[in-house]
């Protein structure tokens, strides 16, 4: 149904997701989810997905933190707990008390008691046994289909946090992964015999400015990789130059993520290069190098 | 999650240890005090305590579940913060901005997913989805903040959410 695809289009259910929306227009959400699959898998996607966000800022609370809530949390939820004790003692007390009373039964009040609490039982002792054997024997059966479906249910919701579990590694060990794969790519480059690395030191313009070119001369590949480079302000951007026969050519402009030395990058192909320049440009770059050059370093030959 | 259905204290204490650094770094990046944090956690987990009858697997995960609650309660605690502290009229706007970019300075991501999911995430839709997920603000509220029209607002929303579930998969 069109509709669907349309109702999933809006929007809304980014908003149920994130909390926005009424109690009624909730309503109807999860009215609709339940009786459209396609609606309940996309929104189960979005929260899914606001979930990995929320995971992502996951922070350890300090270990001094766990005592303290946990402590005030199991005050909180079992005030109950103490109650049954003292009550408990208090129907103790009150049997001792009944007995003693039973023992002088001339004198009390308790003793009036007895004849009431005799006579059901004599009653019951009237009854056919093959009823009461029934009695139990439903009773017994009730208890165990309850056990049994308590158990039942307990062991469906264990699968639903336990499969919560695993999709969580997965997400977890496929990020790790990619991260991996990429290092790997790195360290074959860093260690291959074939690239040369190129110094560049920053100029009076940049004088903290340090970075490496990685070149391979065979494969015209060309890797950079910062150590550190000044802050640029918005709209500006580094751009790596290849000097070959004292032209310019265009090496590729560096991605924040670069700049900023987290990742090595892999730039554009060069035919060859006496030496590697870097500038400031505007966003997007330029097609001629705007003086003046922030790094520079000669290939060794 | 049987355990806390039957309302068995030491499940108290595997789901904290399960939840809490997920549900803290939370609770912290929208309080931005630790103390605070600490307070909403401890109010959440007894909230979560005795509203776990409400709970319907069939809506959600426990998770997404657990999550709102603290989410929820993180959001009011700013609200009534910024009640009690500032004139509405005048103050709200700027001690939200205030509060935004102090938010990089106590915040300290130890999560691994953290800086490759911002990668993926451009500046822009990163800032709305923190605005309505950590802030609590509406798409109308956005749009106001960010002066953008509402449309803008819903379809970065929508494809920043989009970018985070191909993520998750």
């Amino acid at each position: 149904m069109e509709n669907i695809q349309d109702y999933i289009e809006s929007g809304i259910l980014e908003q149920y997701a994130l909390g926005v929306l009424t109690a009624a227009e909730q309503a109807a959400v999860d009215a609709l989810a339940a009786a459209h699959p396609a609606i309940r898998t996309e929104l189960a996607d979005v929260q899914a997905a606001l979930g990995l966000y929320a995971e992502a800022h996951a922070q350890t609370p300090p270990a001094a933190l766990r005592e303290r809530v946990l402590a005030h949390v199991l005050r909180q939820i079992q005030p109950v707990a103490p109650a049954p004790a003292s009550a408990l003692r208090a129907d103790v007390d009150a049997v001792a008390q009944a007995r003693n009373l039973a023992a002088a039964p001339a004198t009390t009040p308790g003793a009036v008691v007895r004849p009431l609490l005799a006579a059901p039982a004599a009653a019951a002792a009237g009854r056919s046994p093959w009823a009461l054997a029934a009695a139990v024997a439903l009773l017994l059966s009730l208890g165990g289909n309850a056990l049994l479906y308590a158990r039942w249910q307990a062991a469906g919701q264990d699968l639903v946090a336990l499969q919560n579990d695993q999709a969580r590694f997965a997400a977890t060990s496929q990020v790790v992964d990619k991260q991996l794969g990429t290092l790997k790519e790195q360290n074959s480059i860093l260690r291959s015999d074939e690239f040369r690395a190129v110094a560049l030191a920053g100029t009076k313009d940049a004088p903290t400015a340090r970075a490496r070119v990685l070149f391979n001369a065979a494969t015209h590949r060309v890797y950079l990789d910062v150590r550190s480079l000044p802050a640029l302000p918005a709209g500006k951007q580094y751009q790596l130059w290849a000097l070959a026969g004292g032209k310019p050519v265009d090496a590729g402009l560096l991605a924040a993520t670069t700049a900023a030395g987290d990742d090595l990058q892999q730039m554009k192909d060069v035919a060859s290069a006496q030496a590697f320049a870097m500038t400031v440009e505007p966003t997007g770059g330029s097609a001629a190098p705007t003086m003046p050059i922030q790094a520079m370093g000669a290939v060794a030959i | 999650m049987a355990r806390l259905r039957a309302r068995d204290e030491s499940a108290m204490t595997l789901f904290y240890d399960r939840y809490s650094a997920a549900l803290y770094g939370v609770i912290l990046r929208i309080v931005k005090a630790e103390d605070e944090a600490e307070d909403v956690l401890q109010e959440a987990l007894v909230k979560i305590w005795h509203a776990f009858g409400n709970y319907d697997p069939g809506k959600g995960r426990l998770f997404t579940w657990v999550l709102n609650i603290c989410r929820n309660l993180s959001i009011d605690k700013i609200r009534s913060r910024q009640h009690r502290v500032g004139s509405r009229t005048q103050g709200l706007d700027d001690s939200l901005t205030a509060q935004r970019q102090a938010a990089p300075v106590t915040f300290r991501p130890e999560h691994i997913g953290l800086q490759e999911i911002t990668q993926k995430l451009i500046p822009e839709q990163r800032q709305i989805i923190d605005l309505l997920y950590f802030e609590g603000f509406t798409q109308s509220e956005v749009a106001e903040e960010l002066n953008i029209p509402l449309g803008t607002v819903k379809t970065r929303a929508r494809t920043a959410i989009k970018v985070l579930s191909k993520l998750v998969r």
